[in-house]
């Protein structure tokens, strides 16, 4: 156990090196940021008094280095637009990217287990075809037309959930402001719903068509055969024979899923005017923001090797096989 | 991607009954961003829509008003040195800052001096483009109330870039870091912020007298989706909404709760001539040194086509890079006549090929920079193709490969632009060239006939009627043989709900305290 941990350890440092390290080289191909930072009318002195400030007129390498050094101190340099500690910007922003992708992976989890297992046991039946199809469906609509649609319909014809924003809940909890957090916990879930169904719609079906196949290949194996000889009942046979073999897969596609509902949701927050990390990224790589990228991507690296790592020793857990 | 969500957006708000209208809150306005705020550090803003929140937190000695006459604000009177390079600024009596801290010469001194040390390292529209364009030298307290800024040299834009600077006091910033200064805006105007939620929406509380500001709160909404922004205000929930784009105009004039304002803009859009030597060697580079080629390409371009076709409202072509009403009264826009266009290239030695053509030549344009921009240079293209110019569009990424070749003064030979403008003096407009290596000269224009005539502009003894003489004559240059391929003067769509009151103004100020609500 601890030499896998070590063994992991090790494996994450190299994947921070080389994340931060690509995504270094892949902003510095769009060019010297330099120029969005002067005034138009700004003289040479002054764009390269600016560039200097801004560190750019270093060569490549040592602005790298120079890079990797600081992250060592835990020193993840000033955002160029917003003056601020770049890793106090994304955290500031991550509290409400955790608030969306647990909320939306919850109500995927909850809602395509049960379809997906009902799907396997009426394989072939119209029950099944249903679900298959409304799998199909939700894997399908682009989940910026269905942020619209239902704002469209469920917030301006209806006036059931609000059209955009976001109450915040983690964020007074982690400042130790209890009675705001919980205070606001209602209208955080209002506001949330609508972008959740978005965000999650696509997991739901994936989830619901996984779940359905995993049980399917599990609910043919022997040792269910055996279990219902044995005279247990169904649904005892179902939930702790197979559905606990037929896991394993949707664990590791539900760990992946979480770093990438973290980071990666531009569109639905944009829609939906959600202040999470993606649109956080989206704009600082618009704006040449690069301490705020590099920092952002750090944290979702470390989130997407700390779920890894998570879903390994679930993986342990659930299945004696796999050894540490 | 942006077109399916108007279309469905339109077809979904056309199609389903009218909703109960939300009402937002009382004596409320609230408005709807597209940008998000970054910092409330009058040395460090830059955005527009960020420096329009801070302006109701930050008052200014003078304020420019919608037409463009320069009114009193925290300075009661202003006199001019001798020399024309200071400016003397005398302050009302018991004025104060939010914290309570009284507002003096000193403060204001310490305001201009603070945004212009390059030890803060700001990179702001104050430092960057205001003390640059009026050649900032410093600010000194000459006693309680009277406070001196001054210049490098004589300059007749100077008094409008001064009432552009927003002023704080100086304790409260002198006790703050510059991360602490972005975040906690001391102000002295007549709105105080109460709340910051990042990525959010800001919260502004009037600190005035009624009579200064009606509206007692002002909430700003960062709603980055333009069809999320009409769709706030379709529902009642947003009283303002900046920057509409042009194709949703008639879903919400349709909306009994909300209606439209078209404001004609001040930012100028052009296509550019780089008459560099660099581009004079290449092809098509060659043919635009000619003035005569210039000009007949102006012929080639249907800009009130353009307008109503493209941005949706009737547009008068520019004559050049003044907006009314200080532009050139006695000239008229170019036509739109394709066969002058082709006669004066033909004269101009530039003939049809056998294949048609008779030059090719680049065009470079930013991508979503300004109204419509892709569609407008696409629509450019066409028409001068249709005079037989092989253009070769090139559309960038505006931040990240187009301003850096503007900056450099190295787009084109053709590049499409928008310049903002003002009109609270004749000059400003023109000051985008005041000078051959000027950096906003990004055409590297150099007649004589312009830049010589700021000589006389800045010469103090020089008579108000030669002044104006010699100016009307650098518009007839720029009109007839300038770098500019005249187009328009952008428009600002506003969308409002029907219980504000508010008229917006042409240079994309949003100031609320003039707003009512009913």
């Amino acid at each position: 156990m601890w030499t896998f941990l070590l063994r992991r350890l090790l494996q994450s440092v190299i994947v921070l090196i080389g994340v931060t390290l690509i995504s270094f080289v892949a902003l510095q191909i769009g060019g010297d940021p330099t120029y969005l930072f002067v005034s138009e009318n700004a003289s040479t002195e002054e764009i390269e008094r600016a560039r200097a400030l801004l560190g750019f007129d270093r060569p490549l390498h040592i602005q790298y280095l120079s890079y990797v050094w600081d992250v060592m101190r835990l020193d993840f340099g000033t955002s160029l637009t917003f003056r601020q500690p770049a890793m106090d910007v994304v955290l500031a922003a991550l509290p409400a990217s955790i608030e969306l992708t647990l909320f939306s992976l919850i109500l995927a989890i909850v809602i395509s287990i049960p379809l997906g297992i009902v799907s396997a046991l009426y394989r072939g039946k119209p029950v099944d075809g249903g679900i298959m199809t409304f799998a199909m469906i939700g894997q399908s609509i682009p989940n910026f037309w269905m942020g619209i649609m239902m704002i469209m319909f469920f917030g301006l014809y209806l006036s059931w959930f609000p059209i955009s924003g976001h109450v915040p809940f983690l964020r007074p909890l982690f400042q130790g402001d209890f009675a705001r957090a919980f205070g606001n916990l209602p209208q955080t879930l209002h506001y949330l719903i609508m972008p959740a169904i978005a965000v999650g719609s696509y997991t739901l079906a994936r989830n619901a068509r996984l779940v359905r196949s995993s049980m399917l290949e599990v609910l043919q194996q022997d040792y269910v055969r055996t279990a219902r000889s044995k005279g247990i009942s169904e649904t005892r046979v179902i939930v702790h024979h197979a559905l606990r073999n037929a896991w394993l897969p949707v664990v590791t596609m539900i760990g992946l899923e979480f770093g990438f509902v973290l980071g990666g949701v531009v569109v639905v927050e944009t829609v939906f005017s959600y202040p999470g990390v993606g649109r956080l990224v989206f704009n600082a790589i618009n704006q040449r923001d690069i301490p705020v990228v590099q920092a952002a991507v750090i944290v979702i690296a470390l989130i997407f090797i700390l779920l890894n790592l998570i879903v390994d020793l679930i993986y342990a857990r659930l299945d004696p096989r796999v050894k540490l | 991607m942006t077109r399916i969500k108007t279309l469905l957006m339109a077809s979904a708000a056309l199609s389903l009954p009218a909703a109960a209208a939300a009402q937002a809150p009382e004596n409320t306005i609230v408005t709807a961003l597209s940008a998000d705020i970054t910092t409330f550090d009058i040395a460090q803003v830059s955005e527009r829509g960020n420096s329009n929140i801070m302006r109701h937190i930050f008052a200014t000695l003078e304020t420019t008003q919608p037409d463009g006459s320069i009114a009193p604000d925290l300075a009661e009177s202003l006199e001019i040195t001798e020399d024309g390079t200071g400016y003397i600024y005398t302050l009302h009596e018991g004025l104060t800052c939010h914290d309570g801290e009284a507002l003096m010469a000193e403060d204001v001194a310490y305001t201009f001096n603070r945004a212009a040390d390059p030890d803060n390292g700001f990179t702001g529209n104050v430092p960057g483009f205001l003390f640059s364009g009026m050649q900032f030298e410093g600010a000194e307290a000459l006693d309680d109330r009277r406070v001196q800024v001054n210049i490098r040299t004589p300059n007749p834009i100077a008094r409008g870039l001064i009432a552009e600077v927003m002023v704080h006091c100086m304790d409260a910033y002198e006790a703050m870091s510059i991360d602490e200064a972005g975040q906690n805006p001391v102000g002295s105007g007549r709105y105080q912020m109460v709340e910051w939620d990042r990525g959010s929406q800001v919260v502004l509380e009037r600190v005035v007298d009624e009579s200064e500001a009606p509206v007692e709160r002002l909430v700003f909404r960062i709603i980055p989706e333009s069809s999320t922004r009409t769709a706030e205000l379709l529902a009642g929930n947003v009283d303002l909404v900046t920057n509409v784009p042009p194709d949703q105009l008639d879903v919400i004039d349709a909306n009994p709760n909300s209606d439209v304002y078209i404001a004609q803009g001040l930012r100028r859009i052009y296509v550019g001539f780089n008459l560099s030597d660099e581009f004079a060697a290449m092809p098509g580079g060659d043919a635009i040194q000619d003035p005569m080629v210039r000009r007949a390409l102006q012929y080639a371009v249907d800009v009130p086509s353009i307008c109503t076709q493209l941005l949706n409202f009737e547009c008068e072509r520019a004559t050049g890079l003044v907006n009314p009403p200080h532009n050139h009264p006695d000239l008229e826009p170019y036509p739109f006549d394709p066969e002058t266009a082709e006669a004066m290239l033909d004269e101009a030695g530039w003939e049809r090929g056998e294949d048609g053509t008779r030059f090719s030549i680049r065009f470079q344009a930013g991508r979503d920079r300004y109204l419509n921009d892709v569609n407008v240079v696409q629509a450019i293209t066409q028409m001068l193709q249709d005079v037989g110019v092989d253009v070769d569009l090139q559309i960038l990424d505006w931040a990240s490969t187009y301003v850096p070749l503007i900056r450099e003064r190295n787009a084109g030979p053709l590049y499409f632009l928008g310049t903002g403008g003002n009109i609270w003096s004749e000059f400003i407009d023109m000051n985008d060239l005041n000078s051959v290596e000027a950096g906003t000269n990004y055409t590297h224009w150099d007649d004589p006939r312009w830049f010589d005539g700021w000589d006389v502009i800045r010469d103090p003894s020089a008579s108000p009627e030669e002044i104006e003489e010699t100016r009307l004559e650098m518009l007839r240059v720029f009109y007839e043989d300038g770098p500019w391929l005249h187009l328009y003067s952008q428009p600002d769509f506003y969308a409002m709900s029907s219980r504000l009151n508010f008229t917006p103004r042409q240079d994309e100020r949003v100031y609320l305290w003039t707003a009512t609500l009913e």
